[in-house]
């Protein structure tokens, strides 16, 4: 049976993270206010391209919520029941990231009075429309599912937990699909992106919980098996070779129609952007990395395996960023079969107020998970499991 | 418990209150949209020789110009049909801040070859039969009436541009700052947006709708009534004597990036 505590939480250092965190959410709550007064205006974005980091991090923190869920179900779903010491505490990332994201939603939008209209005027062919009914389905469901938990029901936990996997999987596919169904545009139209959406899902809930769990029991003097986290990593670092191999097979496929060449070369190629920096830097080279650290004996220490954590959620952004805003950046072919003007490419670079709303809201997140380990019981008084 | 004289009096006030509805329903100025598919037709021989004459009034050589000074020229050209569309429909231009810059009408030039000469032309919303916008719109605040026309409802709209994103002919802007301090001129008769809000070409829709009301046969929007060539052409397709069916009917005219199956409803001739 295990054991389940709140932390004291009366420590000089618990005060300091939760200052930090809830500084950094003010921060990020304030550069709203700077996009609520003055407009979209402050945002890095152009007529040309409408979505950026916002939008990024609405897919990202969807993302890390729907990976986090999944790896909180392990045991339940999947019979590991070594990993139940980690069930409560991945629960309550996933919904503090979820209401993250939905909180980035109401960010992004330009006309915040109308957003119930979302609830009020379900448009069935908008993916949008199906996305409303589920994220808000989804904390509902991942809620009922903690508190199954707390109250040690076996049975209803177990189901919760495949309906939660089953949920969080559709959550993040709708996400996928808001990108992956759009036609227009060269770069997005492809069926790759919603498997590719759930694999980098789960690879950033684990990119972002192997480091919170080290340092949470680190600085709890809490006892944690080595043996359960390096299996993590490893999943961690086998889904994140999957997701190289889903960029490559995406990236081809839609540089094979001759039609994308200018857009891909951009995208890819072309330095002059910060597209190609993002792709080939932030994306695959914080893939790379991840696995070059794990592959080493250092990759297995705590610093090793929060590192490549670390490293992989970034790497996961840097993704979403590439996802979306070089297909906006290159011009759409406005007259298809002939040379035409204007005809430029636009660059985006977010501006602080997009870095300060994403910080922020994955800041609140994590105040929330520190929060709650104050009050809630769902930290295992040791993270090792008992050896029959 | 209900008395029966309340009931009747409840009852009563129904029917009045309903007559009154369907009184106003069925009044005559409520004409059925359903009877007209409104549809553009742009000449481009007529408008590339608007075009031309403007740049050569500015001793301006267009095929001489570097790429970037081709497309600063053909964000800020603003020939009468353009004109006229920015101070009719309440279009806040930033010609200094092309990222913000919202517009209705942009002019576009294409050719073929390289060694071709260039076209120019107005593109507009295309006021497609299948439009992505409407598709995509979270809310339905983005809808197709019943004449063919797509419009924004900007009580309902949220601001998550994603109609923006689906467009195929980037015929949407959106308000990225407060659009009242870019305004030449105020229409009392179209609404003015707030910050935070797309906006698009509605065929003219306050004006035609007007038109129509008052009597008029064959209403037209302002870039239509400016046009100094009678480059642009607009009518009712569902009308087979209108002079929009007619060319389509007889000429040769493309619709841009037909092969997406939106049934954009501007058709151009002589691309």
């Amino acid at each position: 049976m295990i054991e389940f505590k709140k932390i004291d939480g009366r420590s000089n250092g618990y005060w300091l993270v939760c200052g930090i965190f809830l500084a950094l959410t003010i921060w990020g709550f304030y550069a709203w206010y700077l996009a609520l007064v003055y407009g979209h205006c402050v945002m890095g974005l152009s007529q040309r391209v409408p979505w950026g980091f916002g939008t990024a991090a609405i897919c990202y923190t969807i993302g890390a919520s729907a990976g986090s869920l999944i790896v909180s179900a392990l045991s339940g779903v999947f019979g590991k029941e070594e990993f139940k010491i980690f069930s409560r505490s991945a629960c309550v990332f996933a919904l503090g990231t979820i209401v993250a994201a939905m909180l980035s939603i109401m960010q992004d939008i330009g006309n915040v009075e109308n957003a119930m209209n979302v609830l009020l005027h379900y448009n069935p062919t908008s993916v949008f429309s199906w996305n409303s009914f589920l994220y808000s389905s989804y904390f509902v469901i991942g809620f009922v599912y903690l508190m199954a938990q707390f109250g040690e029901k076996r049975r209803i936990t177990k189901a919760l937990a495949v309906l939660a996997v089953a949920w969080a999987v559709l959550v993040h596919s709708g996400t996928g699909g808001i990108v992956g169904f759009v036609y227009s545009t060269d770069l997005y139209h492809s069926s790759l992106t919603i498997p590719m959406f759930i694999v980098s899902a789960i690879v950033s809930g684990l990119g972002l919980l192997i480091p919170m769990w080290i340092l949470t029991f680190k600085w709890t003097n809490r006892p944690l098996d080595r043996d359960l986290m390096w299996y993590l990593s490893k999943v961690m670092g086998a889904l994140t070779i999957l997701l190289l191999y889903c960029f490559a097979a995406e990236a081809l496929d839609t540089a094979y129609v001759p039609g994308n060449a200018g857009a891909i070369h951009m995208a890819l190629f072309d330095f002059r952007y910060p597209y190609a920096w993002v792709f080939w830097v932030i994306q695959v080279g914080g893939c790379l990395l991840t696995i070059l650290i794990l592959l080493t004996p250092w990759g297995k220490t705590d610093w090793g395996m929060g590192i490549a954590g670390f490293i992989v959620a970034i790497a996961v952004y840097g993704e979403r960023y590439t996802l979306i805003t070089p297909g906006l950046g290159y011009p759409k072919d406005l007259v298809p079969g002939m040379i035409f003007r204007p005809f430029w490419i636009v660059p985006y670079y977010p501006s602080w107020v997009e870095y300060a709303e994403i910080i922020g809201l994955m800041s609140m997140a994590c105040l929330v998970y520190c929060i709650g380990l104050k009050i809630f019981q769902i930290l295992p008084e040791r993270g090792e499991v008992e050896k029959a | 418990m209900t008395s029966r004289r309340e009931f009747l009096v409840l009852l009563a006030t129904s029917t009045a209150a309903i007559a009154t509805g369907k009184a106003m329903q069925t009044s005559p100025t409520d004409v059925d949209l359903s009877k007209y598919k409104w549809s553009m037709v742009v000449q481009v021989d007529k408008c590339t020789e608007c075009i031309s004459k403007m740049l050569e009034k500015q001793g301006i050589k267009f095929d001489k110009l570097p790429l970037d000074k081709q497309n600063e020229l053909l964000r800020n050209i603003r020939p009468p049909c353009v004109k006229a569309c920015d101070l009719a429909n309440n279009v806040p231009r930033m010609p200094n801040n092309p990222r913000f810059d919202c517009y209705m009408i942009r002019i576009i030039a294409a050719k073929a070859t390289e060694d071709a000469s260039w076209r120019f032309f107005p593109l507009m919303c295309q006021e497609c039969e299948h439009p992505a916008c409407v598709e995509v719109c979270p809310t339905k605040a983005s809808y197709k009436r019943p004449d063919g026309i797509v419009v924004i409802d900007l009580h309902r709209c949220i601001g998550c541009r994603y109609c923006m994103v689906a467009c195929p002919f980037n015929a949407r802007t959106f308000t990225f700052m407060d659009p009242l301090e870019h305004l030449e001129k105020i229409n009392p008769e179209v609404p003015i947006r707030k910050d935070g809000v797309p906006m698009k070409c509605e065929f003219c829709r306050w004006l035609i709708d007007m038109e129509r009301s008052e009597g008029v046969k064959n209403p037209k929007p302002v870039c239509v009534q400016v046009c100094p060539y009678n480059a642009l052409v607009f009518g009712n397709l569902k009308d087979p004597n209108s002079e929009v069916s007619k060319i389509v009917r007889t000429s040769k005219v493309v619709r841009l990036r037909a092969g997406l199956g939106t049934d954009p409803k501007v058709f151009y001739h002589d691309l």
